[in-house]
């Protein structure tokens, strides 16, 4: 079976071939999204507090997971569902593809998941045999063109309409108008006949209520609805870090998400789901299947900072604000998940020698810190990622050499120790007295003169002290 | 069944738990939003989704068939769904709709001829002003699929079940098998960031308030 996981991620290869309609596109998309979510925070007098609360939740969540799961395994099974655990990828789309053939499925329809995303799930789908569409639209224009998604909200936000009208044109063979109205009543038709067909719905999650065994799924365009509703067998695939305790807790993340990710107070559907249908005039599924993956998620468990990345609700706001995403977009980040959450979650669920270019892509500029919902703590993971490569893994040179790396040492401990500090400050000025003209170094000597043949240094002149005591 | 489980041991492995461990200092959740008068709960509501291009307003029970049959014209409305519910019984709009030739469609039809109806009629369980939702149930006379699988979804709503915040929803929703919160018609953005209404779910949402 083939992995879809990457091997190694050229994020700076391919930062260097970037097609130009990506960052216009993407910057397009954010700035409409952020504009909107600061509208709907300046709305809310208690933005903050909710944020903090948010995160001792989440953290406490966390650090108590065991405990949250057992409840939550003990509650979907008591509302009568089935629970599969998977350690990783594999094991996650086996059991996916063993319900799918003991019930004879021809025809799967996905609403957008992230978890499908991570495990691979279409391609493994395609490889047994059976059919799969993705329902929201901007996944099923992607998936025509055979393509990875720009963003995370709105995943074909890089194609014109004349594209996709021409993608439907050629893949649907129907007549298609570069009209957005137009190619939506179209999807709407195709993916409607899907719906009633479909044997099975697959979906992902964005909280699961450990207290009565619920699933909470947020979409705008109903296809999670659909999905969770027409087909007679509904599988949904959640890593386990999507556990809530509690109604309660949800209350607060509920407020948070949609503000944060496409400035909406609420996203048009939210469907709590905790048990199938009780009947045929109810509608809904007859077999409710949960995969609870872990996949890597684990082991970031044991670190306590790595830990607050599994915090993350999904809502992309630090990719709408990071200046790396908006010029890159999302490709460059070489696996589902982009953006400044991706550059601290991929490291960590496919190990730094894998994505070790990740930390880096990054100019610490704390903006994605800024508007977290939850305060994943991002920047200090990426600088704790960062010495992670830099000393354990050993495909990375350092990236100072030797020379630099002991001079800032000596610098060290030069700040540590008063006496040498303060020799350091008197001998300095001398030292260099034969290169200061007025109070400026215009030129080094090599390997100084890097700094100097672009900029004058400043001369060592008045000791701090003597200065600071007048 | 946990006690066996390799992923729930990692986990108590990584966090220095054992099996026996509670749970302790859960945080404490701010507290919900103040209601306002019944009326300005009521306008903002009606507010909140007219800005989601849904059409919400007041009407007298009076109105109720003269809406009706306008908004079968308007939009062209042949076969209907609705909920079998005794608080929206008891406007006899299945009696008059069928008087008008609108065709019924039972709620254990097949999947196949549901999805051929243009219109739902349901009530609402409950509706939150602040951001204009409202909160379905779901039954054997409450079809999951009335509020989602027709072109228009009509909600005539009592102002009664209107709460100021999602607290008092889940401390009444919270054991029910499935329940939807809809705020405003299906909706996309994700052809040129240009706003599309109607994708899966209803492109037209009608909310009656009946006072």
């Amino acid at each position: 079976m083939t992995d879809r996981t990457p091997n190694y991620i050229h994020f700076s290869d391919y930062t260097k071939h970037i097609p130009e309609n990506i960052p216009v596109a993407v910057q397009q998309a954010t700035n409409r999204f952020l504009g909107n979510r600061e509208a709907r925070v300046a709305e809310l007098p208690n933005w903050q507090e909710l944020r903090q609360v948010a995160h001792e939740i989440r953290l406490h969540t966390l650090e108590n997971l065991d405990f949250y799961l057992t409840q939550l395994e003990r509650q979907v099974v008591q509302n009568g569902g089935v629970v599969h655990w998977a350690a990783n990828s594999a094991e996650a789309r086996a059991i996916v593809i063993d319900i799918a053939t003991q019930h004879q499925v021809k025809t799967v329809v996905k609403a957008k998941s992230m978890a499908s995303e991570e495990i691979g799930l279409n391609e493994g789908l395609s490889e047994a045999g059976i059919q799969s569409f993705e329902t929201d639209l901007g996944e099923f224009i992607i998936q025509l063109a055979g393509v990875g998604p720009s963003h995370i909200i709105v995943p074909a936000v890089h194609l014109k309409k004349e594209e996709i009208a021409n993608l439907f044109a050629n893949k649907l063979g129907v007549e298609a108008p570069p009209e957005p109205v137009q190619l939506t009543a179209i999807a709407r038709n195709i993916l409607r006949e899907k719906f009633l067909k479909a044997e099975m719905g697959i979906s992902g999650a964005n909280f699961l209520i450990a207290e009565t065994g619920t699933l909470v799924i947020v979409t705008n365009e109903g296809n999670g609805r659909m999905c969770t509703t027409m087909p007679d067998i509904h599988v949904a695939v959640v890593g386990i870090d999507k556990v809530v305790p509690d109604w309660d807790s949800l209350t607060v993340l509920l407020k948070l998400l949609a503000r944060s990710a496409t400035g909406q107070k609420l996203s048009t559907y939210t469907s709590f789901i905790s048990a199938t249908s009780r009947g045929s005039s109810e509608g809904g599924p007859k077999e409710f299947h949960l995969i609870l993956l872990d996949n890597g998620r684990t082991r970031i468990l044991h670190d306590p900072l790595g830990r607050e990345t599994l915090k993350c609700i999904r809502c992309g706001c630090c990719l709408n604000v990071c200046p790396v995403y908006k010029n890159v977009g999302g490709y460059a980040y070489g696996w589902f998940i982009s953006g400044p959450i991706g550059a601290i979650f991929t490291p960590q669920i496919l190990g730094t020698h894998i994505a070790q270019e990740l930390p880096f892509a990054s100019s610490l500029c704390g903006a994605c810190v800024d508007v977290c919902p939850v305060k994943v703590p991002i920047t200090e993971i990426l600088l704790h990622l960062r010495q992670r490569v830099v000393e354990g893994n050993q495909h990375v040179k350092p990236s100072a050499p030797l020379w630099i790396r002991s001079a800032g040492k000596i610098g060290t401990l030069a700040f540590q120790i008063p006496w040498l500090y303060q020799l350091g400050t008197r001998l300095l000025p001398f030292l260099t007295a034969p290169l200061n003209k007025r109070g400026w170094i215009p030129s080094l000597p090599p390997p100084f003169n890097r700094w100097t043949r672009v900029r004058p240094f400043p001369a060592f002149s008045a000791r701090f002290r003597k200065w600071w005591s007048k | 069944m946990s006690n066996t489980n390799p992923i729930i041991d990692n986990i108590r492995k990584a966090l220095n738990r054992l099996p026996n461990d509670t749970v302790s200092n859960k945080p404490s959740i701010l507290k919900p939003r103040i209601s306002g008068s019944q009326e300005s709960e009521l306008d903002m509501l009606i507010a909140e989704i007219n800005k989601l291009s849904g059409f919400a307003r007041r009407i007298t029970i009076d109105q109720i068939e003269s809406e009706l049959l306008n908004l079968i014209k308007v939009e062209k409305i042949t076969k209907t769904l609705l909920w079998d519910t005794p608080w929206l019984n008891q406007f006899n709009a299945r009696k008059f709709l069928e008087s008008n030739n609108i065709e019924i469609i039972p709620n254990n039809s097949s999947k196949d001829k549901l999805a051929q109806c243009e219109l739902g009629i349901t009530e609402a369980d409950f509706a939150l002003p602040e951001t204009g939702t409202l909160v379905l149930l779901s039954s054997q006379s409450k079809p999951r699929t009335t509020s989602l699988l027709p072109r228009v979804h009509l909600v005539l709503l009592n102002p009664q079940v209107v709460v100021p915040d999602l607290h008092q929803v889940f401390a009444s929703t919270r054991d029910n098998p499935y329940t939807v919160f809809i705020t405003g018609p299906s909706r996309t953005s994700d052809i040129e960031l240009i706003t599309t209404l109607g994708v899966h779910g209803p492109k037209s949402l009608y909310v009656w308030i009946i006072c």
